[in-house]
């Protein structure tokens, strides 16, 4: 299993082009934010004290987010090459249990997702320091290493029943292209849950990406959000955790941190037992 | 001997299309056995049966004692196998490919690099070790192929058409060294082509034609049931010869001042030969090449094949 998992990063990994592509995404959402995005969130909302720095954080968390689900697909476009390419007829006529080659490459995913989500937030906690940012506490950066960890896992299951279907690398580059444009609506990142319509708000509420990057948003904003709003009017800091998507309002009441939590691993459960079931299938 | 591949009526559907139709047919140990037939006459669909890759409808396969879809892990020891695809992975070197597939077979790493020593030397790698297999030419990407299939030493190695679009020289090339494989090592060697020439090397042919078997026998042994002999006859007394002939109730047909005469056996040409000697110019017996065995093998009906087994 490791032996494959191995030869998966490898693949990936040498496979430049693989690797800008499966970053693409989140190279043009940055692009959007800077031209126009973070302009259009910042005049949708009243004003209080770093009002400017507070949405950078929150920026950030919609990149981790977006981040954690496009490598861990990229990562997985290899399976699908595979297929295409009629390698796994030698894997397949190979002595090695169908668990071991599908377990090699969620592994492999699992490892690149949080490889390159990690780097990324490297890159970002760079960026922090040289324009004078605050950078995150040790404790939370490990907090936050663990919220990685599970976006990736529920991302790559999602993923997993996703390529279980796919048979050509055509409908995997289609696939890649449409998750790449509407995870960023889907999780509310490109626009806050708040400035979306009703029918839509719950959408994204139940997309298991959204509590990724909404628990990204809460360990990153946390302390800032105390300063931001500790003189502001009753009510305001509230309205503006529901506007933004930092908790959610599901039965009236704000999603906890644990919800969220217990949410993600339900669906990467979830989704995992659907793409197993669907692969033992199609083995038949 | 020792049956190490036994077939027993299988047959294998795809939807309407019967790719595979209750062919029997058996594997000597230690032999090299040509599966020879046109694109789609059903081979690669029996390899990968064979191979563990698709299961069959009706019939039974045992691949060295052992039954395919009971004991398929079992027969993925015994088999090396070279697609007609490559199917290695293009970015990483011939080395990395090896290592990789080596492990499949829970090869330690001493064992790995003592089988990637060996196969390497058989195969004639070694130049081209360290680099990556995409950018190989396509009798280098060959050798790399077999020389992955050998990885384990299997017992069998199957090869679905190794030679093909490949350029005369590699062709040859690797010809000699799967000969010189069976030759040193007695492994059983199975493959398909659709050359008949290499067909000719090996111990046993069995040809292959919409699904069915339609002929089956030692090279030598197709040839002399197929082949038909031929006398060329050349003379510069066109008209008599003809009438001549005809008055004789010999069967001919006539290309230009050439005059073509099936023959059973080839010494059936002495006769004719003697009874019309004062006309002939010049002449030649020709027994018919594997070419011909093939062609002929093939224009004939599967119906009629099947109906006269």
């Amino acid at each position: 299993m490791l032996t494959i998992a191995k030869r998966n990063i490898l693949l990936y990994f040498r496979d430049r082009m693989a690797v800008f592509f499966s970053l693409l995404a989140v190279i043009i959402l940055i692009a959007l934010y800077v031209f126009f995005l973070g302009d259009m969130t910042s005049k949708g909302l009243p004003d209080f004290p770093s009002k400017k720095s507070l949405l950078k954080y929150w920026f950030i968390a919609g990149i981790l987010a977006v981040t954690s689900m496009t490598t861990t697909l990229g990562a997985f476009g290899i399976l699908v090459d595979d297929r295409a390419d009629k390698i796994e007829m030698d894997f397949n006529s190979s002595p090695i249990p169908t668990f071991k080659l599908v377990g090699g490459y969620i592994t492999s995913a699992l490892f690149v997702g949080v490889l390159m989500c990690s780097l990324t937030f490297i890159v970002i906690d760079l960026y922090l320091l040289l324009s004078g940012e605050t950078i995150l506490a040790f404790g939370k950066t490990m907090q936050l290493g663990g919220v990685i960890i599970l976006s990736v896992a529920a991302s790559g299951s999602m993923i997993l029943l996703l390529v279980s279907f796919i048979r050509t690398s055509n409908a995997f580059a289609a696939a890649s292209m449409v998750i790449g444009t509407f995870i960023g609506f889907l999780a509310g990142i490109y626009i806050p849950i708040g400035g979306l319509p009703d029918y839509l708000q719950s959408v994204v509420k139940w997309f298991p990406v959204s509590h990724s990057v909404a628990l990204f948003r809460q360990l990153l904003m946390e302390t800032f959000l105390i300063d931001a709003f500790s003189n502001g009017p009753t009510g305001m800091k509230e309205s503006f955790q529901f506007e933004m998507g930092i908790f959610y309002e599901i039965n009236g009441k704000p999603s906890s941190k644990l919800f969220s939590l217990i949410y993600l691993l339900g669906t990467t459960i979830l989704f995992f037992i659907l793409a197993l079931f669907v692969m033992m299938k199609k083995k038949k | 001997m020792k049956k190490i591949i036994d077939v027993k009526r299988l047959s294998k559907s795809f939807g309407m299309v019967k790719a595979v139709n209750d062919i029997s047919f058996y594997v000597e140990e230690g032999s090299l056995f040509s599966f020879l037939g046109t694109n789609g006459a059903g081979k690669s669909t029996t390899i990968s049966i064979l191979l563990t890759l698709q299961s069959q409808d009706i019939g039974e396969v045992k691949v060295n004692g052992y039954v395919v879809g009971k004991q398929d892990h079992a027969i993925r020891k015994e088999i090396g196998v070279v697609f007609q695809e490559s199917v290695l992975d293009a970015l990483l070197t011939v080395k990395e490919n090896l290592n990789i597939r080596g492990s499949f077979y829970g090869l330690s790493k001493q064992e790995r690099k003592a089988a990637i020593q060996r196969v390497v030397e058989i195969t004639d790698c070694t130049s081209f070790l360290n680099r990556p297999y995409g950018k190989l030419s396509g009798g280098q990407k060959r050798r790399a192929d077999i020389a992955r299939a050998l990885i384990h030493q299997p017992t069998i190695l199957i090869l679905d058409e190794p030679t093909t679009g490949l350029d005369p020289q590699s062709r040859k090339s690797i010809w000699e060294m799967i000969l010189q494989l069976q030759r040193e090592t007695r492994m059983t060697i199975f493959l398909t082509t659709h050359y008949i020439e290499e067909a000719a090397n090996s111990d046993y042919v069995v040809v292959m034609k919409e699904g069915s078997i339609i002929a089956k026998g030692t090279p030598d042994q197709l040839k002399n049931t197929y082949s038909s002999h031929q006398l060329t006859v050349t003379t510069n007394n066109i008209e008599e010869l003809r009438r001549e002939l005809t008055s004789e109730g010999v069967n001919f047909k006539e290309e230009k001042s050439i005059f073509l005469i099936q023959l059973e056996h080839t010494t059936e040409a002495i006769p004719i030969l003697s009874q019309f000697t004062s006309y002939i110019t010049s002449f030649e017996v020709s027994k018919s090449s594997l070419d011909d065995v093939f062609i002929t093998i093939n224009g004939q009906d599967v119906a009629q094949h099947v109906n006269n087994r």
